[in-house]
């Protein structure tokens, strides 16, 4: 089981770092994936941590100038590891000025997942930190449940209006109330809805359009086929839990990187009756920020 | 949509309609005197009202002119509601609220009457906000009987000057103490915290002091806690009145320019803490 | 006593008091013959740091005859006279320093822009003078560098970290997080940062050594320093004994001295290069390219592991967490200086295990006395206000 990886251009750093830092604004702990062509940020959601679940994948191409892995096996060459993506973020974060990073696994004190970085300095010598961000090597039995969710039919999928303008529409809703119902067609219409005894408040977004979801999948006349396109489904989230997602967004995919962004809220899960008190549906964002130019085009 | 879908009929039934074609003219100055979560909306022909109270020792009246509305439609000579005014906040501030190059959020306000929510529709961008804000019983207003006739003595002063004296005042004081006076020391800010006692002078000559009517010196004593809320209206504000009647009452009265570069007044009373003793200590 | 301090060095003179309130929360003032001394300790005694503003650095500098008055303040009140830091420069034309030893005041008058005139007058408590025993002239490694290569040093650290492990060689000066004991280590991240000798001005080490020290203290010297843009110099001699950290220019001198950990006394004095020398490769490694070195495969039983069903995944981590003699060794003296630090009263436990720098005991035989100046010595430990 053998890692290395090399970043040198600092956009694909900057970029890097603020996927991992986005990330870190999420969860305090998350699986880390590494098979030979990609990187999977993992956290799969478990209703104990209040049923939010992420799946992040980057295609390792386009970070790494040099990227060699060795998994566990020829046969299942993947190195699954957990991690606390804030001290990955916090190491990232001061090395953004660095000639290149290095990051590699480690066997230090523990199993680390070492960032070893290039600073420049006045003199001819380069400054070297090195932060080994402890790491727990999760064994193959268990990568079963860090596998790529399957998404399941839903009623509704619709593209998000920008993230800057949901966050600040919903982090106002989260001073009024504790719940806020999230309802959207297939005619681009989404609106997002709270109310309590001294008010209630609606945000109505049009001409959002609506993904192509599951591909040849649901093709045969899946849910969102047969549905009439003005018809709302809706589902009822914890304000919070979705902030905590709007709030981390440092990935801004409104940005022209030319990466295209598809983050899509598991709205349909169910229609939670608002009686149904702390029940919510699983915010499943699904991060594709993974159309970064390469290093090389980028130049 | 919800704009357009109002109809004609809806629009009769409105007691009052002002629209304003960037929220934060309302917004911010609201925000200055958000210390307390009801208001009371007052709205005559001269504009909009809106009062906070609270202790019986302070009001705050923020008045927005009829001017500052692009409409401004009253059916009766008097409106007024109770409101919470945190909630109206949030909702006016439901797109940010933040001063962004080339955004604003257009408000439209509704009232039908008694027992009526207040309507708010708001939109940026395309993107439409619906709020009902339930109203209550207004409270009747506090009348600090505070007439100018009774003014002993008035400064006004560049808010720029007082700002930086409220941003360092001592916290652990549980007063502050303002004297006046034709002579020294003119303008004094007084605190006695925990760790001994501090002094603001403004001098009458100062080129921050655009007005000094000092009739006979003057000590009071105001309570930090009620007077650390104007803080708000001096960062808004650029000038600042300050005035005294013959019973110690406290007047301040800040002029704010909004975004348009229109005027709008804020007022604050206050009841003086207690009397001070005669000797002073330095 | 009475001082007036002007122009740009009302901002100096707050940074200064600024950064001593990292140390500890009162404020120590003793106008002596060659100028105002300012000094802080902290509650455990682990550090302390004093400012001396000669006479020049004020326009006017007058003391009481031949008396010796000290005092001590809170120094959080003092802070509130200086509170915009930001804006100081711009507003405060004229700061008057007047002490009024019938009222038992200090009074910090500042003449502002516009005629605005701000007068706070502080209570203060009488004080024995405050001193540290220390001598950076002594120590066997000294080093000077540019506040910017510092400050750039510890950013990489987190702002809760408590304490950092200064190790030198000949030509390089590798700085760490220092994490207390085991289960803290396999869960935290380990920073380190390797500075080549000639990112210093001035760079000698005569006994290659490793000292960990408090780092909050040191971040309140390197604010100051990167604010009034004047170079650090560190002296130390082994773990143990203080690190002095320094800043000077023709009328000011800031010195601050802070206890390091002790180390194990029971094991040979070789310098300890061995159990505090930074686990990593040697410095040139990042040019190095050979994978082999740097790619760790798993411990066989760990790679294994996961393939078959056997044990859970912390088990698995077990045999990298295994204990290390060094980190032994380590613990067991902590807990040793605890139980003899109790009794100080300390109420900060990340400081208990250091040696307080009053204690005579912990110096060699004959601690020579600093560039302070030193009146007396008997008042090693004269701040009587414990009970207070």
């Amino acid at each position: 089981m053998k890692f290395r990886g090399k970043i040198v251009d600092v956009a694909c750093l900057n970029h890097f770092t603020r996927v991992v830092t986005t990330i870190s604004k999420l969860t305090k702990t998350c699986v880390l994936r590494l098979n030979p062509d990609n990187l999977f940020f993992v956290l799969s959601g478990k209703v104990a941590n209040g049923g939010v679940s992420m799946w992040c994948e980057l295609s390792q191409a386009n970070f790494f100038d040099e990227y060699q892995m060795e998994g566990v096996s020829p046969e299942n060459n993947e190195i699954c590891l957990e991690l606390a993506p804030e001290n990955l973020s916090r190491a990232l974060k001061t090395i953004q000025n660095a000639k290149s990073v290095k990051v590699k696994l480690t066997k230090k004190h523990c199993p680390c997942l070492t960032v070893c970085a290039e600073l420049p300095t006045l003199s001819s010598i380069s400054r070297v930190v090195t932060h080994d961000v402890p790491v727990d090597v999760i064994p193959k039995r268990l990568w079963h449940e860090f596998k790529e969710p399957s998404v399941p039919d839903y009623d509704v999928s619709i593209y998000l209006p920008p993230l800057k303008t949901i966050k600040n529409v919903v982090d106002r809703m989260k001073n009024l109330s504790n719940f806020l119902v999230i309802e959207a067609n297939m005619n681009g219409e989404m609106n997002l809805k709270i109310e309590t005894d001294l008010v209630s408040v609606t945000t109505y977004f049009k001409d959002l359009g609506n993904p192509p979801w599951g591909d040849g999948a649901s093709q045969d006349g899946g849910p969102t086929q047969s549905r009439d396109p003005d018809s709302m489904a809706e589902a009822r989230v914890d304000v919070r839990k979705l902030q905590q997602f709007l709030v981390g967004q440092q990935v801004n995919p409104s940005k022209s990187m030319c990466s295209e962004f598809i983050c899509t809220s598991s709205t349909s899960v169910t229609k939670v009756s608002p009686k149904a008190g702390g029940a919510c549906p699983s915010l499943h964002p699904r991060y594709r920020p993974s159309e970064c130019p390469p290093p090389d085009s980028a130049a | 949509m919800p704009l357009s879908t109002q109809s004609q009929d809806d629009e009769e039934h409105y007691v009052l309609v002002a629209s304003l074609d960037n929220a934060r003219n309302l917004s911010n100055i609201l925000k200055a005197i958000t210390f307390k979560d009801h208001a009371v909306f007052t709205a005559t022909p001269n504009g909009l009202k809106v009062t906070v109270e609270d202790s019986k020792c302070l009001q705050a009246n923020a008045f927005i002119q009829t001017e500052i509305f692009q409409e401004f439609t009253l059916k009766e000579d008097l409106v007024t509601f109770q409101i919470n005014l945190t909630v109206l906040l949030d909702c006016l501030n439901i797109f940010g609220g933040n001063a962004v190059a080339g955004t604003s959020t257009a408000l439209r306000m509704c009232y039908k009457g008694y027992g009526y929510p207040l309507t708010l529709f708001l939109e940026e961008g395309g993107v439409v906000t619906v709020c009902k804000i339930n109203t209550q019983e207004p409270e009747e207003p506090m009348d600090f009987e505070f007439c100018s006739t009774n003014v002993t003595n008035k400064v006004i002063l560049q808010s720029e000057s007082l700002k930086e004296a409220f941003s360092e005042l001592d916290m652990t004081s549980d007063v502050l103490q303002i004297t006046m006076s034709p002579s020294q020391p003119y303008f004094r800010l007084s605190t006695f915290g925990n760790s001994g006692n501090a002094h603001y002078d403004y001098s009458k000559d100062s080129d921050m002091m655009e007005l000094f009517q000092c009739t006979m010196t003057q000590t009071n004593r105001y309570k930090m806690s009620l007077l650390k809320p104007s803080t708000k209206a001096l960062a808004l504000s650029c000038k600042v009145s300050v005035r005294t009647d013959n019973r110690g009452l406290l007047s301040q009265q800040y002029l704010v320019r909004n975004d348009d570069g229109q005027i709008c007044f804020l007022e604050f009373y206050y009841c003086p803490d207690e009397e001070v003793e005669e000797e002073e200590e330095e | 006593m009475q001082c007036v301090v002007t122009g740009g060095n009302v901002k100096v003179l707050a940074k200064a008091i600024h950064s001593l309130s990292r140390i500890g929360d009162e404020l120590y003032v003793e106008p002596q013959e060659d100028g105002l001394a300012l000094r802080s300790v902290n509650s455990s005694r682990s550090a302390y740091a004093c400012f001396l503003f000669a006479p020049l650095f004020f326009s006017r500098y007058s003391i009481p005859d031949g008396r010796n008055f000290r005092c001590k303040i809170a120094i959080k009140s003092v802070q509130s006279v200086f509170r915009s830091l930001a804006t100081l420069e711009k507003t405060v034309e004229k700061c008057h320093i007047e002490l009024n030893e019938q009222k038992d005041r200090l009074t910090f008058t500042l003449h502002c822009k516009h005629g605005l005139l701000k007068t706070h007058n502080l209570s203060y408590q009488d004080s024995e003078s405050l001193q540290a025993v220390f001598d950076k002239d002594t120590c066997t490694n000294e080093f000077r560098a540019q506040p910017r290569v510092l400050v750039d040093t510890v950013a990489h650290f987190p702002p809760s970290l408590e304490e950092v492990t200064v190790t030198v060689s000949d030509e390089r000066m590798w700085v760490r997080n220092h994490v207390e004991d085991e289960t803290e280590r396999s869960k935290a991240m380990l920073t380190e940062l390797c500075l080549a000798s000639d990112e210093f001005d001035h760079f000698v080490v005569k006994t290659p050594n490793s000292v960990t020290f408090c780092l909050k203290e040191f971040r309140g010297l390197l604010v100051f320093a990167e604010s009034s843009n004047l170079p650090v110099s560190m002296y130390f001699d082994e773990p143990g004994s203080p690190v002095v950290l320094s800043v000077t220019d023709g009328v000011l001198e800031g010195n601050f001295v802070l206890a390091t950990l002790s180390d194990d006394p029971s094991l040979p004095k070789n310098k300890s290069k061995g159990a505090h020398a930074p686990p990593s490769p040697p410095p040139d490694d990042f040019m190095n390219d050979d994978m082999d070195s740097y790619l760790i495969a798993m411990d066989t039983s760990v790679a294994s592991g996961p393939s078959t069903a056997g044990p859970s995944a912390s088990t698995l981590t077990d045999p990298c967490t295994s204990k290390l003699p060094e980190a032994n060794h380590r613990t067991r003296t902590h807990s040793e200086e605890e139980e003899e630090e109790m009794e100080d009263g300390s109420d900060r436990p990340p400081n208990k295990k250091f040696r307080s720098l009053f204690f005579g005991s912990v110096f060699p035989p004959s601690p020579k006395i600093s560039t302070q100046p030193v009146t007396t010595q008997e008042v090693l430990a004269s701040d009587s206000e414990d009970e207070s």
